[in-house]
C-alpha cells in the first residue's frame, strides 16, 4: 500500500503532507499532556522497530498455500495508544522510504495518512475503543481488532485510489481501480485482523497493563478532541486544496486545454464517427500543456524519431558524464 | 531468516556509505535535503506524457552518484523494490489510453505507451534522489536537521530510537524464527502461532526498551535537547543548492527535450 512519488502530483502530495503534519502535531501535543510521557518514550521507540520486524516475519496462511505479513497500524495503536502509534508509524514510514525506497519522499504525506492517521486517529478511537469497551477481556479485544483492521484497510485502500486518480498519473478508470483495490484489501484485512487479534490477546494475557494503559492514554473525554481533530483536518485540507487550486489555475493547465480543445472542435461542423474520433484524440492530447508533439494532426515521422533519438542521447550523455567522473576519481585515487 | 538478515545488512550498508568523505558528504545536510526535495517536486510536477522533457533530469542522479562514489548497482536494486506498483499503474495506461500519440517508423505509439515510459523514468529519478540523500548523509545529520527545522521533538526521538532498535529487534526476531523452525516448522511460521510468536516478541522488547531507556537517563539523556548546529551554511553549500535548483527550474520552464523535438519537426 506504499505509494511512490511517481504516482502523485505535487498538489496532492502537498495537501496530504499538510493533513498528516496536522495529525502529527495533534498527536505530539496529546502525548506531551500525557503524564505517562516519560515512561512511554522507550516503549514508543521500540514499537516502531517492532512493526518493522513484524513486516519481515512471513507466516503461512492455512488452506491457501500463500504467505502474508502484518501491516501494523492497528497493532501499534492497541499496544501504545493512537497518538503514540501514529508517531511510531510515521517514523517507520520515513525509514522505509529513505532506506528501502518503499514509498516516496513526496508521497510520505499520503502514506502517513493512509496507513497511520486512518487506523490510529480515526478507526482506533472511534471503533476499536468502543467495541473493546463493550465486551471486557479477550473477546472484546479480538472482535475490535478484526473489525478495525478490516475497516482501516478499506479506508486506506480507498485513499490510495482517490490520491492516485486525483494526481492524474494513471488512465485507469475509477471504478476499475476501486474494484481491484478494495477486494484485495478486504482479504488482506481479514487475515491481518485475525493475526492482530491473536497478538493483542496474547499480550493482554501476559501483560494486561500494557493494553489497558494504551487505552487510558487516549481516553476520549466526551468525544470532543476527536471532533476537534477532524474539524482541524478538514479546515487544513480545504484551505490547502483551495490555495493550490488558485495557484494551479494561473497556469495553462489540463482543464483550460480541454476547454480550448472543446471550443476548437465545436467550430468544425463535422458530425459522426470522424468527429467523435477527433474529439477523443483531442481529449487525450488535452493533458499536455507545453508539449511539442501535442497537435491536431500527428506530426511527421521524422519529428518523433528525432525526438526519441534526442531523448535517448540525453540519457546516454547523463550516464556517460557519471561514468567519466567516477573514472576520473578512481584514477586520481590510484595516482595518490 | 535470510530475508531478515539481508534487510539488516541492506539498511546498515547505506549507513556505511553515508560515512564517506567525498565533497558531497561534506555538504551541509540542509543543502542536500533542500536539493533532493526541490528535484523531486520539479520532476513530479511534469504532466504524465512528458517523457522527453524529463530526460535532462537524469544528469542529477548520475553526477551525484559518481561524485559521492556510491555504487549504482546497490541503489538500482532498491529501485526495483519500488517498481511493481508503478508498473501496474503504468501498464494499465497501455490498456486504457490507446489513442495514437505519434508514429515511429510506421509503428503507432499510443499515449499509454508514452505515459508508461514517462512514469518509469519519473519513478527512477525520484527513488534515486531519495536514496542518494541517505547514502551521502548520516542519519544523525538528518534528524539533527529535522530538529533545527522545529519538527516535533517526539517524532525526531522516535525516528532515532526506531532506527537504532530495528537492528536489535530484527536480530531477535531472526533468532526466534530459527528456534521455531528447528522445532519442526517446515516453511514458515503458521498463522495460528503468530499470536504467541509476535506477542512474545512484544513483551520481551518492551521490557528491554525500559531497561535501555533507564540506562540512557542515567547518562543524562534528555529528549528535548537541541544539539548545536554543526556549522553555518557556507558558500559552497549555497552553490550546491543553486546548481541543483537553477537547472531544475530552467528545464521545468523551458522543457528542452520537447522544444527541440518541436523545432526539428517545425
Amino acid at each position: 500500500m506504499h505509494m511512490a512519488d511517481a504516482l502523485i502530483s505535487p498538489a496532492v502530495g502537498g495537501v496530504m503532507y499538510a493533513a498528516s503534519a496536522a495529525a502529527i502535531a495533534y498527536s505530539t501535543a496529546k502525548i506531551k499532556n500525557d503524564t505517562l510521557c516519560e515512561k512511554r518514550v522507550p516503549v514508543m521507540g521500540v514499537a516502531g522497530a517492532l512493526v518493522f520486524a513484524g513486516q519481515m516475519i512471513n507466516f503461512t496462511i492455512p488452506a491457501t498455500g500463500s504467505s502474508g505479513h502484518i501491516g501494523g497500524g492497528m497493532l501499534l495503536a492497541g499496544l501504545i495508544g493512537g497518538p503514540a502509534a501514529l508517531l511510531a508509524i510515521s517514523a517507520v514510514l520515513i525509514i522505509q522510504c529513505l532506506f528501502f525506497a518503499d514509498g516516496g519522499l513526496l508521497a510520505l504525506g499520503c502514506n502517513v495518512f493512509n496507513m497511520g492517521v486512518v487506523p490510529c486517529l480515526l478507526v482506533y478511537p472511534l471503533l476499536f475503543r468502543r467495541i473493546a469497551a463493550r465486551w471486557a477481556g479477550h473477546r472484546g479485544i479480538a472482535a475490535a481488532s478484526i473489525v478495525s483492521v478490516v475497516v482501516s484497510l478499506q479506508i486506506g485502500a480507498f485513499g490510495v485510489v482517490i490520491e492516485t486518480l486525483a494526481s492524474g498519473v494513471t488512465a485507469l478508470p475509477f471504478a476499475a481501480f476501486a474494484a481491484l483495490m478494495q477486494p484485495i484489501h478486504l482479504a488482506i484485512g481479514v487475515v491481518e485482523g485475525i493475526v492482530t487479534a491473536a497478538i493483542l490477546c496474547f499480550v493482554y494475557g501476559a501483560r494486561p497493563e500494557i493494553i489497558e494503559s494504551a487505552g487510558k492514554g487516549t481516553r476520549i473525554g466526551g468525544g470532543v478532541p476527536i471532533k476537534k481533530v477532524v474539524a482541524a483536518l478538514a479546515v487544513v485540507t480545504i484551505a490547502t486544496g483551495g490555495l493550490l487550486a488558485l495557484f494551479a489555475s494561473s497556469y495553462p493547465d489540463g482543464l483550460e486545454w480541454s476547454i480550448e480543445g472543446v471550443t476548437g472542435a465545436a467550430e468544425l461542423e463535422a458530425g459522426g464517427a470522424a468527429f467523435e474520433g477527433a474529439a477523443a484524440i483531442q481529449e487525450a492530447t488535452a493533458f499536455m500543456p507545453d508539449y511539442g508533439f501535442a497537435g491536431d494532426d500527428p506530426p511527421p515521422v521524422g519529428t518523433s524519431v528525432a525526438g526519441i533519438a534526442g531523448g535517448a542521447l540525453t540519457l546516454l550523455l547523463a550516464g556517460g558524464t557519471g561514468l567519466i567522473i567516477s573514472r576520473a576519481k578512481a584514477r586520481k585515487k590510484q595516482a595518490a | 531468516m535470510s530475508k531478515i538478515r539481508r534487510s539488516i545488512h541492506e539498511m546498515y550498508a547505506l549507513e556505511r556509505f553515508s560515512a564517506g568523505g567525498t565533497a558531497i558528504h561534506g555538504l551541509h545536510p540542509a543543502a542536500k535535503l533542500f536539493s533532493a526535495m526541490f528535484f523531486i517536486v520539479t520532476v513530479v510536477s511534469f504532466d504524465r506524457y512528458s517523457l522527453l522533457s524529463l530526460t535532462p533530469y537524469a544528469f542529477y542522479p548520475a553526477i551525484l552518484m559518481a561524485l559521492s562514489e556510491t555504487p549504482c548497482g546497490m541503489l538500482l536494486r532498491r529501485f526495483l523494490i519500488a517498481l511493481p506498483f508503478c508498473l501496474f499503474a503504468g501498464l494499465s495506461n497501455l490498456v486504457f489510453d490507446r489513442a495514437p500519440a505519434f508514429a515511429l517508423g510506421g509503428l503507432a505509439v499510443s499515449f499509454g505507451a508514452l505515459s508508461l515510459a514517462a512514469l518509469l523514468l519519473r519513478a527512477y529519478l525520484c527513488v534515486m534522489a531519495a536514496l542518494i540523500l541517505v547514502a551521502t548523509t548520516r542519519m544523525g545529520e538528518i534528524t539533527g536537521q529535522l530538529r533545527r527545522l522545529h519538527a516535533p521533538a517526539a517524532l525526531v526521538v522516535m525516528l532515532e530510537l526506531t532506527y537504532r532498535y530495528i537492528g536489535v529487534l530484527l536480530d531477535e526476531a531472526g533468532s526466534m524464527r530459527a528456534a521455531y523452525l528447528l522445532r519442526g516448522g517446515r516453511r514458515g511460521i503458521e498463522m495460528r502461532h503468530m499470536g504467541s510468536f509476535v506477542g512474545g516478541l512484544v513483551v520481551r522488547s518492551f521490557d528491554r526498551a525500559e531497561r535501555v531507556y533507564a540506562a540512557m537517563k542515567c547518562r543524562g539523556y534528555d529528549m528535548r535537547e537541541r544539539r548545536a548546529s554543526p556549522r553555518a551554511l557556507s558558500a559552497r553549500d549555497l552553490a550546491f543548492a543553486a546548481s541543483v535548483a537553477v537547472p531544475c527550474a530552467l528545464f521545468r520552464v523551458f522543457p528542452i527535450g520537447a522544444m527541440a523535438s518541436a523545432l526539428a519537426g517545425g
